[in-house]
């Protein structure tokens, strides 16, 4: 695809035509002023392809001649499409190239032949939100970027039963978790990262939930916590008591948790800090849909 | 701090920055160590121990929150001031610089004009 941006020719070519050498490199000069610093590496986003079904194919790099102005990604699901890692350079920005790439991977989602595309926004990131409403995404939720540095619960831990759970225990819960998943905590999102735990809790009045969560050597990520019975706040409590009970040296960093989460306070009891919000876009690609969740 | 020369450990991806970073404080006599990720700068620090770390709070590998926090937990730094260097807003800046026991921040773009002395005040030579 091509086209013609303020009398300068752009070229969109697939991103599978460069190595992640050049496409790390485009994607962290498209974010030297960033408003939240996202730098990657190779490896890095080897890694993120991999693990969010990134199709290089679909996924698209802005040319002009020789020099590249920008790039856009593209994950592809059963009947969904993730767009991620939009970007151009500072200095070709406002001439149409963001318009272009979007464009393109709503082709390259609708030839998918998928119901919905998803996207998430950094909140008050204003041109990217003003394009996307332009191209027709509409706003589904607010999601919050959360960190908690390394230190053990200050009190004594509420009274459960504790039951920590294998590979097959944590594959059960992610199946059927009830609460709505982002792109990048979906359970193939999270099955593909890998390193997963898993905690069961029973409290003594029955109230019951569980902690899916990603355990490596320096942070524990992605968390996934859910009541099954009871008091979320009650539920959460034992279950984030017991995680940085049995983790107080390692990192905690959480990504899209929703922000009418019930078990949000009960994360900020905990010490997490809200780093940045996003916000949640779909745009619908077949007629008579409902919003995916 | 007049003719004193200080080792500074910069850890910063973006080679802009850092070689801006470097011509600042080595017009001021300072050395300068910089490592662009954050897994060979914990290494670095260990092997130099540095009178200052300057730490980007955005790495490529390790990001700087998780970088800061280990570094604190090695005996060896516990001592060595350890200051963010960061493009976050202020706000978000300051509550992630004390929240993973940092010295200070400072807001990225640096002032050409004023970062080495706002360094020199983190830098406590005996």
């Amino acid at each position: 695809m091509s086209g013609s941006v303020n009398d300068n020719r752009v070229d969109l070519l697939p991103a599978s035509a460069f190595s992640y050498e050049e496409l790390t490199e485009a994607y962290n000069h498209t974010r030297v002023d960033y408003m939240v610093p996202m730098p990657m590496n190779a490896a890095k986003l080897h890694e993120y392809v991999e693990c969010y079904d990134i199709d290089l194919d679909a996924s698209a790099v802005a040319i002009d001649g020789n020099e590249i102005l920008g790039l856009a990604m593209l994950g592809l699901r059963a009947g969904r499409a993730w767009m991620t890692r939009l970007g151009v350079i500072r200095s070709k920005r406002r001439h149409g190239t963001g318009w272009l790439l979007v464009t393109h991977l709503i082709e390259q989602a609708v030839q998918n032949k998928v119901d919905w595309m998803i996207i998430e926004v950094i909140k008050n990131n204003l041109p990217a939100h003003t394009l996307f409403t332009k191209k027709g995404f509409a706003p589904t939720r607010e999601l919050l970027v959360l960190r908690r540095p390394p230190h053990p619960p200050a009190d004594n831990p509420p009274p459960a039963q504790i039951q920590t759970l294998g590979w097959d225990g944590v594959h059960y819960l992610l199946k059927n978790r009830t609460s709505k998943p982002s792109w990048i905590d979906e359970p193939e999102s999270l099955l593909n990262a890998g390193n997963l735990s898993g905690i069961y809790a029973i409290l003594p009045d029955g109230s019951r939930g569980w902690l899916v969560y990603q355990n490596t050597v320096f942070q524990l990520g992605r968390l996934v916590i859910q009541t099954e019975v009871g008091d979320p706040q009650c539920v959460g409590r034992v279950l984030l008591h017991h995680l940085h009970s049995k983790h107080p040296v390692q990192d905690t960093k959480t990504e899209n948790f929703p922000l009418d989460d019930p078990h949000w306070p009960i994360f900020r009891e905990f010490g997490y800090i809200e780093t940045f919000h996003r916000i949640e876009m779909t745009l619908r690609l077949k007629p008579g849909l409902e919003p995916p969740g | 701090l007049g003719a004193t020369i200080s080792k500074i450990l910069l850890i910063e991806d973006n080679q802009q920055n850092a070689l801006l970073i470097k011509r600042v404080l080595q017009a001021r006599k300072h050395q300068v160590i910089h490592t662009s990720e954050g897994e060979a700068g914990l290494a670095k620090a260990i092997e130099e121990l540095p009178d200052v770390i300057l730490i980007d709070l955005g790495l490529p590998d390790i990001d700087g929150q998780t970088l800061a926090g280990l570094m604190k937990r090695v005996p060896e730094l516990e001592h060595v001031p350890l200051v963010a260097v960061t493009a976050w807003p202020e706000d978000t800046a300051r509550e992630m610089a004390l929240a993973y026991g940092c010295d200070g921040y400072i807001s990225k773009p640096i002032n050409t004009r004023t970062f080495a002395d706002q360094i020199a005040a983190f830098i406590h030579k005996p």
